[in-house]
């Protein structure tokens, strides 16, 4: 940020200030909008709640996220669950507040990320999107002849970049294990080497 | 299609609904309850919506795009993007608003039916705002270093993409 800001600055400084007063601004604008999106959703999710059908979702979909976020407890994999169906219909601000809440309640108060929280950050990125609708919307405006008829690519492009992303979390997991349990023996030979070292002293 | 697809979500509306008065539970205060969480969930997101989006607007008027589309521009032709796409894969996972500006401008330019438009349907269609989604997700959270979750999101969807614009050759 920087570095485009100094950029900025020798290019045209004028618009610098321009840029950062039309950024907040833009901001507060977004926030009212988001703000009657999120109303909307959290008010129907709290009805989904109540009448048991989240947790019915979360139930039928158990498998999935026990193997993407191994470990997590149930009221971390329900809001789990409303995250990816709510990505998978387009809803990309109905998916939102459900991944604010999942991070929180995996939030053990360590400043590092965990393998699941970088994994839910990856699977909302990479969600399969199963209706386009602004894209749609756009094509039709611009006389397109069948608006829809990329779908089937954008959907492969999904499943390919979902299953790159899980095997790049997966694998990162993996790695961390390993260096974590090398760490581990390293401290224990370490450990068993002092101890040696002290008997022999006090020898 | 397009009948069926606005459909979806008002019958999944109403479903709920019915299932609602089903079970005797009164959606209308479940609804308001939900609603209002949604005015101290935006107050807490709200000072990091601002940042990154101060932060995007100066990284756009900055020009620095233009310069990094005009470097990357030929590796993407590389891999199978139409170069005149550049732009779009690099505002894509800054800014949402921003990428439909650079859509619009590619369905002019090239129009929605020609396989530059289709590969930046594609290409929007499949993507998401990455550094928002990450910032905003864990705005509510102790967690300050990400890891390597934007690379790899990134990584993920570039990638993606690269199949995207390969099927529709077929397609």
């Amino acid at each position: 940020m920087a570095s485009s800001l100094a950029a900025l600055l020798i290019a045209s400084p004028g618009t610098a200030v321009t840029a950062m007063t039309k950024g907040s601004l833009d901001a507060v604008n977004l926030a009212i909008r988001l703000c009657a999106l999120y109303a909307l959703w959290l008010g129907f999710f709290s009805i989904l709640e109540k009448t048991g059908i989240s947790n019915r979702l979360a139930k039928l979909l158990r498998p999935v996220v026990k193997f993407l976020f191994p470990g997590s407890s149930a009221e971390t994999s329900k809001f789990i669950t409303m995250n990816m169906s709510a990505n998978m219909l387009g809803l990309g601000n109905a998916a939102t507040p459900m991944a604010i809440r999942a991070i929180k309640s995996m939030d053990v108060g360590s400043a590092k990320a965990s393998i699941n929280m970088i994994m839910l950050i990856v699977i909302s990125s990479t969600s399969l999107q199963l209706l386009p609708s602004t894209v749609i919307g756009m094509r039709a405006a611009h006389g397109s002849v069948n608006p829809a008829d990329f779908i089937v690519a954008g959907i492969i492009a999904t499943v390919v970049s979902t299953m790159v992303g899980i095997c790049l979390v997966k694998g990162y997991a993996g790695i961390v294990k390993k260096v974590n349990e090398k760490r581990k023996t390293k401290n224990k030979k370490r450990l068993s080497f002092s101890t040696r070292n002290t008997t022999s002293n006090n020898d | 299609m397009s009948i069926f697809t606005s459909y979806i979500i008002p019958v999944i509306f109403l479903t709920v609904l019915i299932l609602s008065l089903v079970k005797k539970k009164n959606a209308y205060t479940g609804f308001l309850d939900g609603a209002r969480s949604a005015v101290d969930l935006m107050a807490g997101v709200f000072p990091y919506l601002l940042t990154i989006m101060v932060a995007v607007e100066i990284f756009r008027q900055s020009g620095v795009a233009g310069y990094l589309a005009g470097f990357c521009a030929p590796a993407l032709n590389l891999v199978g993007i139409p170069k005149e796409l550049t732009e779009l894969i690099l505002i894509r996972p800054l800014s949402g608003a921003g990428a439909i500006g650079v859509l619009e401008n590619v369905y002019t330019a090239y129009g929605a039916d020609t396989y530059i438009g289709r590969c930046a349907s594609v290409i929007y269609g499949s993507s998401e705002t990455v550094f928002y989604i990450a910032t905003i997700y864990f705005s509510q959270s102790n967690v300050k270093r990400l890891g390597p979750a934007i690379p790899f999101a990134l990584i993920s969807t570039f990638i993606g993409c690269i199949a995207g614009c390969f099927a529709l050759r077929f397609l």
